[in-house]
């Protein structure tokens, strides 16, 4: 076991790694503290990038840009007021409070120093959950798979925001568009109308950029010209480091929010937005020192929401790398460059490329203490990115998006597909469908489909195949209750949120 | 309930509908448990219809209702629809143009044109911005994706091949 980690370490601290950990974190910070752009988005834009790569440094790259979108959501709360993420709105609750009081550094600090502890608590959770989870998910047959991608699927209702019904939607059209292309059992053509280009199926990158990244522009172009410039005086933060006392004074709340992160970043559909409002209102309903202040600039709520926001990540990538199933946009992305590089994420996985598996586990341990560093450092440019003229960088991000779509295959007509999906987005946003169950639904559908179909076909087309076996009853069990929960029942503190 | 919305979702479920009647040629049965190449589709295409259909006549059940007590004053709420029409359409148009001319103009040349006409839709009107940004975020972007990632962007045709022949 020592050896794999070694040679794991060996890898990761190569220079072409080393430099991809630090480009991605240092976009992925960049990518979360910008108004509109999310965590998502910079993944997708940076997906392009992995083509050439190899396989470790792609997921080297990805890895720093996620870690460091959720870590930089938290930068423009604290600063602007502005929550770069969803995830981030305790943060602006309470550390934007903390800025306004001329703490903005203190307050900086304390969000750095509580993500990077939750965002290590977690990976060593992963660390030590994944080849457990993995291995007993080595007993999956077809029915058991079916009812995971169910379980999966089921996260609709967290992700659909407003209306469930419009979840769903979305969602059942993910499903449909998942099954464009040659039927992978029979061989027939399905809704390709004769095209060349749909035959092969309708590519994730391709869709994920159009639904995602363009039509979040296309939206952005609607509201009046921006042109943001950043009005924070900056003091410099060296002086303002946060005493040890602070961390011994609420060790409740810094031991019992990773926790809290974790446990709810692995539960499909729930991510860094629900694990940070449940840990923030744990430690506002047991706050023992100046219960008063939360809501007002309460540093006890802002370490919470910090440390259970960043452990998602570690829960989210442990469920990920073990049974193969994204809980969230952003780890749909990194299923997608999986694809892109020839893997499919599973319990297999770990034994088949456990270079990679412990690569990531060894990328994300050491990404997190790069961005204590980067970030620590680079919140002067930070800020003065934001003075960069918005039209512009939409701009380059629309260029960006072109590329990914073209990059994939070097096709243009992949460019035109990006083009239309770009469209059904914008429209899908603005008339209040989540685009969110849609990618997650294009991502699992065929490997929900697959699995039904081999599990009939193993049962003899009996429906009850599907649930004969203990795995897959408690997998359908738990989908339903995903499903059906959040139809009578919102968390206290997301209720107007 | 706004009448795009109304539009939008009796869109959607003719398009489901028109689909559910490609899934149904699909279906068929082989051996013994083999549900066909339809089925699946089948099932997702029949809740989109139903989900549709849902909004669709939800929205005409409760239009009359919020018709009534309008959100915007209505003059400053049409001028301002308009405009924002305008500039998603215009930006749309302009992206498209920027994939259509790319193969024939070649990716640097149309990434050129593409910056300014992109950046003025979107409201910028600074001069040096409009002027300074294409050359350099084409710079960046050929260094990063044509020199060092080797992505073999169109060359276009004729005279502008030659001109990017210049560059990769």
């Amino acid at each position: 076991m020592l050896d794999i980690y070694a040679q794991a370490f060996a890898t990761i601290l190569m220079p072409q790694n080393l430099i991809a950990m630090c480009l991605g974190a240092l976009w992925g910070l960049l990518a979360g503290a910008l108004p509109g752009i999310s965590t998502s988005m910079g993944v997708v834009l940076i997906l392009s990038f992995t083509y050439t790569l190899s396989p470790m440094t792609a997921f080297v790259l990805l890895i720093g840009a996620y870690l460091g979108g959720i870590t930089g959501g938290s930068i423009t709360s604290i600063l602007f007021g502005i929550p770069g993420e969803p995830s981030s709105v305790p943060t602006v609750i309470e550390g934007h409070s903390l800025a306004k009081q001329g703490r903005a550094a203190y307050a900086m600090w304390v969000y750095l120093l509580c993500s990077i502890s939750g965002g290590l608590f977690s990976v060593g959770v992963m660390i030590v959950a994944t080849p457990l989870i993995a291995n007993f998910a080595l007993r999956f047959g077809p029915a058991e798979y079916f009812a995971l991608t169910i379980l999966g699927l089921s996260v609709v209702s967290g992700l659909s925001g407003g209306s469930i019904l419009k979840g769903f939607l979305s969602c059942f059209f993910g499903l449909f568009l998942a099954t464009v292309g040659t039927d992978g059992i029979t061989g027939e053509e399905r809704f390709t109308f004769d095209s060349v280009v749909l035959l092969g199926g309708i590519n994730f990158v391709v869709a994920m950029v159009g639904l995602l990244a363009v039509s979040e522009i296309m939206i952005e172009a609607e509201e009046p010209f921006k042109d943001y410039k950043g009005g924070v005086q900056y003091r410099g933060l060296r002086g303002e480091l946060p005493p040890f006392s602070l961390f011994k004074k609420y060790w409740l709340t810094m031991i019992r929010s990773p926790i809290i992160g974790t446990i709810v970043g692995a539960l499909p559909g729930a991510g860094a937005t629900i694990a940070a409002f449940l840990a923030y209102g744990e430690a506002a309903r047991t706050a023992k020192y100046e219960p008063e202040k939360f809501g007002r600039g309460a540093v006890e709520g802002l370490m919470a929401a910090e440390c259970a926001n960043n452990a998602s990540t570690g829960g989210s990538m442990t469920i990920l790398l073990s049974l193969g199933i994204p809980g969230s946009n952003t780890t749909a992305m990194l299923v997608a460059a999986f694809m892109i590089h020839g893997m499919q994420p599973g319990p297999l996985l770990l034994s088949s490329r456990p270079d990679i598996i412990y690569g990531i586990f060894v990328a994300m341990l050491l990404t997190n203490l790069l961005l204590l560093v980067i970030a620590g450092t680079a919140i002067r440019l930070f800020l003065e990115l934001n003075r960069l003229p918005y039209s512009v960088f939409s701009a380059a991000i629309m260029i960006l998006c072109v590329i990914g779509a073209f990059g994939l295959n070097n096709d243009v007509n992949d460019m035109f597909l990006m083009f239309a999906f770009s469209l059904i987005g914008y429209f899908m946003r603005k008339f209040g469908v989540p685009v969110a169950p849609c990618i997650l639904a294009l991502v699992l559908g065929d490997l929900a489909e697959l699995s039904l179909r081999r599990a009939l076909l193993l049962s003899e087309g009996n429906p009850l195949g599907l649930v004969s076996s203990p795995i897959s009853a408690v997998l359908i069990l738990a989908a339903v209750f995903s499903i059906v929960y959040p139809l009578f029942k919102k968390p206290k503190v997301l209720q107007g949120a | 309930m706004k009448k795009g919305e109304r539009v939008f979702f009796g869109v959607c479920a003719v398009f489901f509908g028109f689909m559910f009647l490609q899934a149904l040629g699909l279906m068929g049965k082989g051996r013994p448990g083999e549900i066909g190449s339809g089925l699946w589709p089948g099932i997702a295409l029949g809740a989109c219809i139903l989900l549709s259909l849902a909004r669709f006549l939800g929205s005409l059940w409760r239009g009359p209702k919020e018709s009534d007590s309008p959100a915007h004053p209505a003059g400053e709420s049409t001028v301002e629809k308009r405009k924002r029409r305008i500039t998603v359409t215009l930006s749309a148009l302009c992206f498209l143009a920027f994939m259509g001319l790319t193969p024939y103009l070649g990716f640097i040349l149309a990434t050129l044109l593409f910056i300014p006409a992109f950046a003025f839709f979107l409201g910028e009107r600074r001069k040096t911005v409009l002027l300074v940004s294409p050359f350099l975020l084409t710079a960046i972007i050929v260094a990063v994706f044509v020199k060092f990632i080797s992505i073999p962007f169109p060359k276009g045709v004729g005279i502008f091949a030659s001109f990017s022949r210049l560059f990769y």
